[in-house]
């Protein structure tokens, strides 16, 4: 998958949360939407596809405004049947539900205001995607505080070496270094890119 | 019994910053309080020593966290049911009788009033810019309790993911969006900042004094010359 499906009911989501985003978000929004951002999120898809994975139930950790990813997954596997975005930031919800209306809509999508690193999230989900390692504490805290409410999950995590930002609190150096901290045992996939801006992006899929 | 605590660790600040806080105090409280510092050098008798019971997750960010244990009042052997938590570094105006004749269905905690809510909002999720301040905080005893326990909980994952104890108070006990604060807030004009002003985005004129205010707060972001800057300002 090199692309995400711009369809006409995409487009009118998008048209509309833009449209309907205060001043001091819109930065942020477009942050999110800069060609690393869909770079990354394209690798998961490709990935998935090529191990044949089948998400049911998705989590996405700290999936900020999750207008790439959401649609992606729906849009790439027959089998999922629900995605819930699990974010800290309160203006983040309100736009997040306006990028993927028509998932919303369809009870599809849902985003709780949730710190994942002291909550734990809903039971029951196969697939946990964090592809916001680097702006949170080493994700074996997660596995900790969720391992009686999951069955097994399968995680998809991405970090970063950019230490440029501030709020990269967490930054790695290698894959390896990613699968340590998610105390990750069975990895089915582990790799890096460079991305277009520049750094360098790590993967790591596994349970 | 009214408590007015300072907390004094490390070498930032000399015994005199103490000494001068006292007598801020005594000239400018028209009720009875006892004075108490909480220092790692205790040498006079209203010192308290410093608990060390966070020493070990010490990780380079904990330093000003050890504020955070007068939140437990009963581990620092104090008697009474109101606190007052000064910074070293304020110049106070007013009665601090104020302070103690506050409501306390809530605490108290410092808004700042001079900061733009919206860069705030902005900047949460990237733990800076946050809307509330910890150089005053007005409680009785065992109403911060929940946040001495939730940090005990969770202590390596908070001193490692939030900078400031602004920061952490900010992302679990403060809503800037709604009611659902621990914290009450100190209203419009009781506190200002020396470097930042007191209202945004009226009154934003830095270092300047104003007497019609309780307070004047030197929150800076720790450049080296604000101590000397601070003593310069004691005998206006």
């Amino acid at each position: 998958m090199e692309y995400l499906k711009f369809t006409p009911e995409l487009a009118n989501d998008w048209k509309n949360a833009l449209s309907s985003s205060e001043p001091y978000v819109f930065k942020r929004v477009m942050d999110s939407m800069n060609q690393s951002q869909l770079e990354s999120k394209l690798w998961i898809i490709q990935e998935l596809i090529k191990l044949g994975v089948k998400p049911k139930r998705v989590a996405i950790l700290a999936g900020w405004f999750a207008q790439y990813i959401v649609p992606l997954l729906y849009d790439n596997f027959e089998s999922v049947e629900w995605v819930e975005n699990f974010e800290i930031d309160q203006d983040v919800k309100r736009l997040s539900y306006k990028f993927n209306k028509r998932l919303k809509e369809d009870k599809k999508y849902r985003t709780l205001i949730t710190n994942v690193m002291f909550d734990r999230i809903q039971s029951g989900m196969d697939t946990i995607i964090n592809c916001a390692c680097e702006h949170m504490y080493p994700m074996w805290k997660f596995r900790e505080l969720n391992e009686t409410f999951q069955k097994n999950p399968l995680y998809i995590l991405q970090s970063s070496n950019d230490e440029q930002h501030e709020d990269h609190i967490n930054c790695v150096n290698s894959e390896e270094e990613l699968i340590d901290q998610a105390r990750i045992k069975d990895v089915i996939y582990s790799g890096s890119k460079i991305l277009s801006n520049k750094s360098t992006r790590f993967m790591v899929i596994g349970r | 019994m009214n408590n007015i605590l300072c907390v004094n660790w490390g070498n930032k600040y000399g015994r005199e910053y103490v000494e001068k806080l006292k007598q801020q105090c005594e000239e400018n409280c028209s009720v009875p309080f006892n004075f108490y510092c909480l220092t790692d050098n205790p040498t006079e008798p209203y010192d308290i020593p410093i608990p060390t019971t966070w020493d070990s997750h010490e990780n380079g960010k904990f330093w000003a966290y050890r504020k955070l244990y007068m939140f437990k009042e009963s581990q620092l052997g104090i008697t009474g049911k109101n606190f007052l938590y000064l910074d070293l570094d304020v110049i106070i105006h007013q009665d601090l009788k104020y302070f103690f004749e506050l409501p306390m269905e809530k605490p108290w905690i410092v808004r700042g009033w001079w900061n733009d809510i919206e860069v705030c909002k902005k900047n949460f999720s990237k733990f800076k810019s946050t809307p509330i301040n910890s150089s005053i905080i007005r409680w009785n005893s065992n109403q911060l309790i929940e946040a001495y326990n939730h940090i005990e909980k969770n202590i390596d994952t908070i001193f490692f993911t939030y900078p400031t104890i602004d920061n952490y108070l900010n992302h679990f006990f403060y809503d800037m969006y709604g009611d659902k604060s621990l914290f009450n807030v100190f209203p419009v004009g009781d506190v200002y900042s020396w470097y930042k002003g007191n209202v945004f985005p009226d009154d934003m004129e830095a270092k300047k004094i104003r007497k019609e205010c309780k307070v004047c707060l030197f929150n800076n972001s720790g450049e080296t010359n604000d101590v000397e800057e601070l003593k310069s300002l004691w005998n206006i």
